[in-house]
């Protein structure tokens, strides 16, 4: 499994979202990614990348694609 | 219970009976202090052999949050759960409010909050994954009730009740326990400094005339960390012999 799909699948297990919604998303657009979804999410990535996600970033996270950039520029996460 | 622990400020007076407590109960441990110490290390795996349990010490300084992550990473790196955070570590410094200089004040807090919080939220990146848990963390009977020179130590002590308060009506939601325990004078080091400043009164108000042993506060960490506490949450449970 690549990293762009690994990443995907936390939006899309978090959410219960399909994958090409997962890649629209921003925060609080659907009602899942609420605050409570919120911590869902950041925990998914955390386990599905083996990191530990500071709470800056975490508060930076607002959308798929800031996802993806934070991910790759601060924990090496390749795409 | 058979949980992995991790246990804060666990090498000297309540930290350590909490964790002789959960050794003798079948916890393996991760006990926390501040710098390695032979002798410390040597008592550790004493305990553990005793108790067929694993305790793991994990060294870091409460005044530096970089410190406690690296610490915490030790712990995150060995992808074991995290049943039981208990919160013990803590600093006192009592004294007239006009002789507490600000750095004092804020030492205090480092030390007794936003440590507490610090290594919370980082526990918490575990337990919400497994939804469960259970957080204990150190009050004091001086954050409850009113003492003279006990204003920084009191309102720290004031702040991890708001705290676990607050959070534990966050966390319920992923099966996640956080209650705290509020001691009163207690036979350890720390006391002596609050006996100093006591002018004898220290007892004064406790029913029961003695200082607690650090077993009992012990036994009432155990409890609200065990499944038989399963439905307490966010309280704060006072072992203080009665207040008068």
């Amino acid at each position: 499994m690549t990293n762009l799909e690994k990443y995907t699948n936390a939006f899309v297990e978090a959410f219960d979202v399909d994958a090409e919604t997962a890649k629209t998303l921003k925060y609080q657009a659907i009602e899942a990614w609420d605050s409570v979804g919120h911590m869902g999410l950041t925990a998914a990535l955390e386990s599905a990348f083996d990191i530990m996600m500071e709470p800056e970033d975490i508060i930076d996270l607002s959308s798929f694609e800031k996802g993806k950039e934070i991910l790759s520029t601060k924990y090496g996460v390749e795409f | 219970m058979e949980k992995n622990v991790i246990i804060t400020g666990s090498n000297r007076g309540i930290g350590k009976a909490i964790l002789k407590k959960f050794a003798k109960e079948g916890c393996n441990i991760w006990a926390c202090a501040r710098s390695p110490k032979k002798e410390f290390e040597d008592e550790l795996k004493e305990i553990a052999d005793k108790n067929g349990v694993w305790i793991e010490p994990i060294y870091f300084d409460l005044t530096s949050s970089e410190s406690i992550k690296t610490g915490f990473k030790q712990i995150w790196a060995s992808k074991k759960k995290i049943d039981v955070l208990v919160n013990n570590a803590g600093i006192a410094f009592i004294d007239l409010f006009q002789l507490t200089p600000e750095q004092k004040i804020r030492e205090t807090f480092e030390v007794n909050v936003f440590s507490v919080m610090t290594l919370t939220q980082l526990v918490l990146k575990m337990m919400t994954r497994q939804h469960s848990g259970a957080i204990v963390n150190m009050a004091s009977i001086g954050g409850i009730d009113a003492y003279p020179a006990h204003c920084a130590y009191g309102a720290s002590k004031a702040a991890v009740i708001g705290f676990t308060k607050a959070l534990s009506s966050e966390m319920a939601q992923w099966g996640i326990r956080v209650n705290a325990v509020a001691p009163g004078a207690t036979e350890t080091d720390m006391i002596v400094s609050f006996e100093n400043k006591s002018g004898g009164n220290l007892l004064k108000n406790c029913a029961m005339k003695r200082k607690a042993k650090p077993e009992e506060i012990a036994n009432t960490v155990y409890f609200l960390s065990s499944d038989e506490a399963a439905f307490i949450n966010g309280q704060v449970i006072r072992v203080d012999g009665g207040s008068t």
